[in-house]
C-alpha cells in the first residue's frame, strides 16, 4: 500500500467526483455522531443538573416525622398524633448501633430577618453541629454551628444565600454583624450558599440556622422535636435500619411499628438508587440509539461502496490492466471508505461540540446553573477511533469485490 | 525471440466447455509490427488477453523477453503488465474523471513515481502525440481519434516491450483510422515498439508489417506485408 500524497489525491478524486452522493453517504456517519455525542453530552450535562439538586445531601440518610396512627394500638385509638422527643434520639443511638448521626431539627416559620433597613421572610431552623452530616453546606464565608454554640445557647446564626443577598445588598463578610429575627438578635457567623434544591424543612437559601437549645427554648418547645435526621455508617443500608426505627419508636411512643402512616421514614438511599438506576438506563438507551444511529449510517456509507464498485468496474478494471495490484484496489476502496466515514465523523464531533456549547451558553444564561455539557477529549478521540473501525468495516465488502474484479471482466463489460 | 507461444491452448468452461485456442504456436521478435487477423470469435481476442497476461492458458508455454508467464500471481501479473506491456482498447478506456495527462500518469503511479517526475514525463508525451494543450482536459471534450492519442501516449509511458492494441480503430471514423494507424506505423519505425494489433479489418491489418490470421482458436496463414498490398479493399484506405 503506497500512502503518500498521491494516494491522498487518487481518494479525493474519486470522493469527490460524485460531490452529492459521497455528501449524502457521509451525511448519514455525520448524523450518527452527531446523534451519539450531543444526547451523550446532554444525558450528562442533565444528569450534573439533577446531581446539583442534590449536592450536598447524603445519599444514605433518613428523614424521621412523627403523624397520626392509622391503626388502634395498645389500648389507643387510631389517629393519635404522637410526638418526637429529644430523648428518643438517645434512645434510637443506643438500641441501634448501625446509626451514625442522629440529630434533631426544629423549625419556625413565617419569620422576619432584619439588618438595618433591610428586611427579609425567612424560616428559622435549629441544629445541632452534627446535621452538616445530613446536609452538607457550602460555606461562603465563615463557619457552620459548632458544638460550643449547641451546648452554650449561643445566639449566633448561618444565614442562606437569598438572606445574604436581601440583607447585604452591597455583599462583602457579614460575619460578625447582628440581625434581628423576631425579637431576638442573632450574630452571624457563616454564609451557606448552598444551592440544592433539596431540602428539610424549607428552603436552605432562606433559612437562618440556628443552634437547636435556642430554638427549643425561643419558641418554646419544650422537649419536642420536629424532625429527628439519621444517617447509617458506611457499608449498612438505610433501608435495613427502617423496621428496627419503628420498633424502638413504635415501642416508646405506642404506635404499632406495622403501621406506615404512623412515622414518615424519608429514606435518601432509596431515591438515590431510584435515580441512579433511572440514570444507568438512560445512558444505556443512549448509546443504544447513538450507537444504532451511527451503525445504519456505516451500513449506509457500505451500500454505497458496493454501488460505487459495481459502477466503477470499468475502471478498476483499466487500472488492474495497466498494472494496479489486487491489493492496491483494497487499499483505495478501502481508504474511500475510511476517508468519507472520517471526514464525516469529524464534521460530526465539531458540529456536537458546538451545539453543545451553544446549549451550555443558553442554560448558563438562563438560569442559576452551570451546566457542563460538553463532551471529555477522550470521548471524543474514543469516537473518531470507533469511526476509523467503522469506516474500515464498512469498507471491507466492497474493497473484497473490487479486488475480486479482473481486468478481463472489466473490459468485457462495456 | 520476444514473444514465444508453444502449443498454447485455453478452454472457458462457462457451461459448456468451449474450446478457444488450440494449439497456438507463435513467435514474434522485438521491433516488429505485427496484425492478428480473423472474424468474431475465431479466438483473436483470447488471444491477446494471454499476450497481455490478462487471461491464463491451460496448456502450452509463454515466453516473454526470455520469462515463462506462467501461473503468475495477481501481483507479479500486474507488475508484468505494468513494466512490459502497453495497452490500446477499442473504446479507449480513459478514467472519465481523470484529465487527459492524469490518465497518462497512471501506470507510473502504479510503479511508485513521483508526483513531479510522472508528470513531466506525461507531458513529454503528450506533446509528441500533438496533445500538449489538451492536456488539462478531460476525455469527454476530446473528439475521438485524440482520446486514441492519449491512450496509445499510456500505453508508451512505461516504455513496454510490447504494445498490445485490440481493436484500435474499432470506434474511429476512417480518416481518424488512417491517421491512428500510421501513428502507430511511426512509432514502430521510429521507436522500434513491438506492436500487436488485433483486428477484423482487414485495411487495418493491411498497414502492418506482418499479418496473422487466426481462425476456430488455430493459426492460419502468416502473410509478410512489407508491401502493404495484401487486401485488395485497404491499400488506399481503411474501408469502414
Amino acid at each position: 500500500m503506497r500512502l503518500d500524497i498521491n494516494t491522498y489525491h487518487e481518494i479525493a478524486d474519486s470522493l469527490l467526483r460524485n460531490k452529492s452522493r459521497s455528501l449524502l453517504t457521509g451525511f448519514g456517519i455525520f448524523w450518527g455522531l452527531f446523534m451519539l455525542l450531543a444526547m451523550l453530552g446532554a444525558g450528562d450535562g442533565v444528569k450534573g443538573l439533577l446531581k446539583s439538586t442534590f449536592e450536598g445531601f447524603a445519599s444514605n440518610a433518613a428523614i424521621i416525622v412523627s403523624s397520626n396512627t392509622s391503626v388502634p394500638y395498645k389500648g389507643f385509638q387510631e389517629g393519635r398524633y404522637w410526638q418526637l422527643k429529644y430523648r428518643d434520639m438517645e434512645r434510637m443511638k443506643t438500641l441501634i448501633p448501625e446509626a451514625g448521626v442522629v440529630t434533631p431539627m426544629i423549625s419556625q416559620w413565617g419569620q422576619t430577618a432584619v439588618y438595618n433597613s433591610q428586611s427579609t421572610n425567612c424560616s428559622v431552623t435549629g441544629v445541632n453541629a452534627d446535621y452538616v452530616e445530613i446536609e452538607a453546606p457550602r460555606l461562603k464565608y465563615g463557619r457552620f454551628l459548632n458544638e460550643v454554640d449547641v451546648e452554650r445557647g449561643r445566639k449566633v446564626c448561618v444565614i442562606g444565600k437569598r438572606i445574604y443577598n436581601e440583607l447585604f445588598p452591597d455583599g462583602g463578610d457579614p460575619c460578625g454583624t447582628f440581625i434581628q429575627v423576631g425579637s431576638v438578635f442573632f450574630q452571624i457567623v457563616g454564609v451557606n450558599f448552598s444551592s440544592g434544591t433539596i431540602n428539610i424543612n424549607g428552603n436552605t437559601s432562606q433559612k437562618v440556622v440556628i443552634p437547636s437549645t435556642v430554638a427549643q427554648k425561643l419558641y418554646n418547645r419544650g422537649e419536642n422535636v420536629d424532625i429527628i435526621c439519621m444517617t447509617a455508617k458506611s457499608g449498612i443500608k438505610m433501608s435495613s435500619l427502617e423496621p428496627r426505627v419503628r420498633q424502638v419508636l413504635g415501642r416508646e411512643h405506642y404506635f404499632d411499628p406495622k403501621d406506615e402512616p404512623a412515622m414518615m421514614f424519608l429514606n435518601t438511599e432509596e431515591i438515590f438508587t431510584l435515580i441512579d438506576t433511572l440514570f444507568r438506563g438512560v445512558d444505556f438507551l443512549i448509546l443504544l440509539i447513538g450507537l444504532g444511529t451511527l451503525l445504519a449510517g456505516a451500513i449506509g456509507v457500505s451500500n454505497i461502496m458496493m454501488v460505487t464498485v459495481k459502477e466503477r468496474t470499468v475502471e478498476i478494471g483499466i487500472r488492474r490492466a495497466i498494472g494496479a495490484t489486487p491489493r492496491d484496489i483494497l487499499s483505495q476502496i478501502m481508504l474511500e471508505s475510511i476517508s468519507l466515514t472520517l471526514i464525516a465523523g469529524m464534521f460530526g464531533i465539531m458540529f456536537s461540540v458546538l451545539t453543545l456549547s451553544v446549549a451550555e451558553k443558553i442554560v448558563a444564561a438562563s438560569g442559576e446553573f452551570t451546566p457542563e455539557f460538553q463532551i471529555g477529549f477522550w470521548l471524543a478521540v474514543a469516537a473518531a477511533a470507533l469511526l476509523a473501525v467503522l469506516g474500515m468495516l464498512a469498507g471491507l465488502a466492497p474493497a473484497l469485490r473490487a479486488m475480486n474484479i479482473k481486468p478481463v471482466d472489466a473490459m468485457r463489460d462495456e | 525471440m520476444l514473444i514465444e507461444l508453444k502449443d498454447v491452448n485455453k478452454t472457458y468452461n462457462n457451461g459448456q466447455p468451449l474450446h478457444v485456442l488450440k494449439g497456438i504456436d507463435l513467435s514474434i521478435d522485438k521491433g516488429e509490427f505485427v496484425s492478428i487477423m480473423g472474424a468474431s470469435g475465431s479466438g483473436k481476442s483470447t488471444l491477446l488477453n494471454i499476450l497481455g497476461i490478462l487471461d491464463n492458458y491451460d496448456t502450452g508455454e509463454y515466453w516473454l523477453n526470455g520469462r515463462l508467464i506462467k501461473d503468475l500471481s495477481e501481483r507479479q501479473a500486474a507488475d508484468y503488465r505494468n513494466r512490459m506491456i502497453g495497452f490500446i482498447f477499442q473504446s479507449f478506456n480513459l478514467i472519465g474523471f481523470k484529465t487527459a495527462v492524469e490518465n497518462v500518469e497512471l501506470p507510473l503511479f502504479y510503479q511508485g513515481v513521483s508526483r513531479h517526475k510522472r508528470h513531466a514525463l506525461a507531458m513529454e508525451y503528450l506533446e509528441r502525440l500533438g496533445l500538449k494543450e489538451w492536456a488539462g482536459h478531460y476525455p469527454n471534450e476530446m473528439s475521438e481519434g485524440q482520446k486514441q492519442r492519449v491512450a496509445i501516449a499510456r500505453a508508451l509511458i512505461t516504455h513496454p516491450q510490447i504494445i498490445l492494441a485490440d481493436e484500435p480503430t474499432g470506434a474511429l471514423d476512417s480518416k481518424t483510422s488512417v491517421e491512428v494507424m500510421e501513428l502507430l506505423g511511426q512509432l514502430n519505425r521510429e521507436e522500434e515498439v513491438t506492436l500487436i494489433v488485433v483486428t477484423h479489418e482487414s485495411g487495418v491489418a493491411n498497414c502492418t508489417n506482418k499479418i496473422i490470421h487466426i481462425k476456430d482458436g488455430v493459426i492460419g496463414e502468416i502473410e509478410m506485408n512489407s508491401g502493404h498490398d495484401a487486401s485488395a479493399f485497404g491499400t488506399a484506405t481503411i474501408m469502414k
